[in-house]
């Protein structure tokens, strides 16, 4: 906001420019009083800030504790979290949960803020790529050493939230990376849905770009890949490489994004993908504004848990389908189960206990889960998948049966993203649009990304 | 005749003062610092001990979640190696160096309009101000979005005459001026300041002007522009400090990332970015502070530079 509000009213001081003698004798002096006003008021600063600092002890005179709990997702999520809070307000009356939520991009600002300000929520909805970050430099709790029963977690799933700093995550659910496909394009196209089983590259190109010449202008048979390294992680499971190597370094050459790149680019020759200012400004869209929820997009990247939601935004049925592979078989799409989240809590959190009960609860208690059903992906705790299976709704039985499917296809656990990797995103962004206004060349736009995310991650 | 004139006599004492007048000096700043009071505790608490906080951190390196470690000149160090802060230093020149001159002919122009004795000048003058008011939040540059997006307003209308625009805001050739274009429509603030200048230059001025058969331009070169020089002064010191802060736009515009290929990371843009997004606030800080050295030397060149055209009639 570059206009100064007290600009005005600074100018219509003219007026009385009669007596300029008068003020100019006031100027003198000045500085003596204002050092002793200064002095004063850093006394007080002093005397103040020593209390401040630190978050609210939330323990009321009524014995009641509250914990903050934070996470991203949309207006589904909202709902759901809600309703699973409110079940477990109901059996333990002495805690409250307060909700912090919002957007994924504004979250992690606003919790990097919170942690520094040693205002951190209480229980905090955690992604992989931060998870590292946060727990090697202290702020996320070991949730082994309190009350949370993991005995009935998935092995792989329990896993994913150990580190060196011992276990400051829990999977709140299993997902994988996924092209949904959006039925209602394909058939406005006359196009066949392709089969995922079989699919390589080559279909998706031309599949893809089949829709787009038999769709109305604006719409696209695929939507871009290149705006987050999960389509990457693909892509190089596919060619033997991999995103981070397991001692937390890059686990790919610049050559490499460098052919992912050039694939991209080739699919927006060919029109298969949205325009590359379309393909910009699709990154800006919410979940319910992109182009798949809008039926601008036949097919578009996205994780399997997201399908109920995106469902419910575009009012129609979607589809699940394997990533294409390079030799046609379902086994080579080298697929992986994630940890769609974390729940974590603050290391610093005054109620540890608190925390972890309810942490125990998401994660253990049916009532949970009947409440998150599928949103936060399929439930680790198998106990809990079996006792609401028969609650999910349509689209979310579609992502379970998806996950149960390609069991026998996945590849090996990737290794996890090391510290600084919240910050590869933004890399991948940045050059996958550089590469499609052509300011620079596969080769150039793979050695430069590569260099910035090596510095990312050192 | 202006602020910043009477600016100019505060510093120049003429003779001492006398011991009366002295005491009741000192009487009178008194009174004045305890009504200052909570001002100044407000500027020492929000303004001064961030500031102090800041530049310490610029000599450390700090992960916000780990305490600060002193690293000396480092992070100032770093700068001569980051192409995308020389990126995003280039970004915020042209946005200054185009947009507030654009943004204050486009005021003046306006103010000048409105000063021939329209009917209904309030009206107007709080039509033509209104962007000022909105230009700076959140909604207007949503509303930016919609309107320069690749199906937005401005394209469909160049559709209709055949013309396919691209994405404004979507291409990096053209979305850092479309954010200037933006920042151009908020002209309401040194427009209403314009007009308040020009309400100044008294008449006789004019009448002189045409008694003697000079012409509306000759009277707009050698009366207007002269007289109102300081106030064309202010308002480009106040804009180039406010345009060189700028933040907002930029933000919602490129949704949080300067792009597209940091086409619009603005300097303060890149400082967020490091600073939360990239937890290097050590060097966000350092950033901070050489923001506001750049500031102080435009400043410091604009106040030296008015000597030669600024002319204070008093």
């Amino acid at each position: 906001m570059p206009v100064n509000p007290k600009g005005e009213a600074v100018a219509p001081a003219p007026t009385t420019a009669g007596a300029p003698g008068s003020k100019a004798k006031r100027s003198t002096r000045k500085l003596r009083a204002s050092a002793l006003v200064a002095a004063t008021a850093a006394a007080v600063l002093a005397l103040t800030a020593c209390g401040g600092g630190g978050g609210s002890d939330a323990k009321s005179a009524d014995g009641k504790v509250e914990l903050r709990f934070a996470w991203w997702g949309g207006d589904k999520r909202a709902q759901v979290t809600q309703a699973a809070i409110a079940a477990f307000e109901a059996e333990n009356p002495n805690i409250k949960i307060k909700p912090e939520y919002g957007d994924w991009s504004g979250y992690w600002d606003k919790l990097a803020t919170q942690v520094a300000a040693n205002d951190a929520p209480d229980i905090i909805q955690m992604d992989e790529k931060y998870i590292t970050e946060y727990s090697t430099r202290g702020a996320l709790l070991d949730l082994s050493k309190y009350d949370v029963d993991t005995s009935k977690l998935d092995e792989a799933a329990l896993d994913a939230g150990k580190g060196e700093k011992g276990l400051t995550g829990i999977a709140a659910g299993i997902n994988a990376a996924t092209i949904l496909a959006n039925p209602a394009v394909f058939q406005a196209a006359g196009v066949a849905l392709p089969d995922d089983k079989t699919w390589t590259w080559e279909d998706f190109e031309r599949i893809s770009a089949e829709v787009t010449a038999k769709s109305p202008k604006g719409t696209y048979g695929a939507a871009a890949y290149g705006t987050d390294e999960a389509s990457l992680g693909v892509w190089l499971r596919q060619n033997g490489k991999s995103l981070y190597t397991e001692d937390g370094k890059l686990g790919f050459e610049p050559s490499d994004i460098a052919e992912w790149w050039s694939f991209l680019k080739e699919l927006s020759e060919k029109k298969a993908v949205p325009s590359a200012s379309e393909v910009v400004e699709a990154e800006a869209a919410p979940l319910d504004q992109s182009g798949l929820a809008t039926g601008k997009n036949g097919l578009a990247f996205w994780w399997s848990n997201q399908l109920p939601a995106l469902e419910k935004a575009a009012g129609g049925e979607l589809q699940i389908l394997r990533f294409p592979s390079k030799t046609g078989k379902a086994a080579d799409a080298k697929l992986w189960y994630k940890a769609s989240q974390f729940w974590s809590a603050s290391s610093r959190t005054k109620h540890p206990e608190e925390t972890a009960k309810f942490i125990n609860f998401l994660t253990n208690n049916v009532k949970a889960g009947e409440a998150l059903l599928a949103d936060r992906g399929v439930y680790p705790n198998s106990e809990v998948r079996e006792a609401i299976a028969p609650k999910l709704a349509k689209a979310d039985v579609k992502v379970v049966d998806f996950i149960d499917q390609i069991k026998s296809e996945l590849g090996d656990a990737p290794a996890a993203p090391p510290k600084g990797a919240g910050a590869i995103q933004e890399i991948v962004k940045r050059y996958t649009s550089e590469v499609l206004f052509n300011r620079l060349s596969t080769e150039e736009a793979g050695k430069k990304a590569v260099d910035e995310m090596k510095s990312a991650i050192s | 005749m202006s602020a910043i004139g009477e600016l100019s006599t505060m510093t120049r004492r003429k003779g001492p003062m006398t011991k009366e007048e002295k005491k009741a000096n000192g009487r009178d700043n008194k009174a004045a610092y305890v009504f200052l009071l909570p001002w100044l505790l407000g500027l020492a608490v929000i303004t001064v001990g961030p500031m102090l906080m800041s530049l310490y951190l610029s000599f450390t390196d700090y992960n916000l979640l780990q305490p600060p470690e002193w690293v000396g000149l480092d992070n100032f160090v770093r700068m001569f190696g980051d192409a995308r802060l020389h990126n995003s230093l280039r970004v915020t020149f042209t946005y200054v160096l185009v947009g507030v001159p654009l943004q204050l002919a486009v005021a003046l122009v306006i103010a000048l309009v409105l000063d021939k004795g329209l009917r209904g000048l309030p009206f107007y003058r709080s039509i033509f101000y209104l962007p000022s008011l909105l230009g700076g939040s959140v909604a207007v540059a949503i509303l930016w979005k919609q309107i320069f997006g690749t199906t937005g307003l401005v394209n469909q209308v160049l559709a209709m005459v055949g013309i396919e625009g691209p994405g404004w805001i979507s291409d990096p050739n053209t979305a850092l001026g479309s954010i200037i274009l933006l920042h151009v429509w908020t002209f309401g603030s040194p427009m209403i300041i314009f007009l308040a200048g020009l309400r100044q230059i008294p008449v006789m001025y004019y009448e002189a002007a045409k008694v003697d058969g000079a012409t509306t331009l000759q009277q707009f070169w050698r009366i207007t522009l002269p007289m109102l020089s300081p106030i064309i002064f202010f308002n480009l010191v106040l804009q180039i400090i406010g345009s060189f802060q700028s933040f907002t736009q930029a933000f919602i515009v490129s949704g949080g990332n300067g792009g597209p290929s940091d086409s619009t990371m603005f300097f303060t843009l890149y400082l967020y970015q490091k600073g939360f997004g990239q937890f290097d606030m050590g060097y966000a800080s350092a950033m901070a502070w050489l923001l506001l050295v750049i500031i102080g030397v435009f400043t410091a060149i604009n106040f030296i530079a008015s000597k030669y055209w600024v002319f204070y009639d008093d």
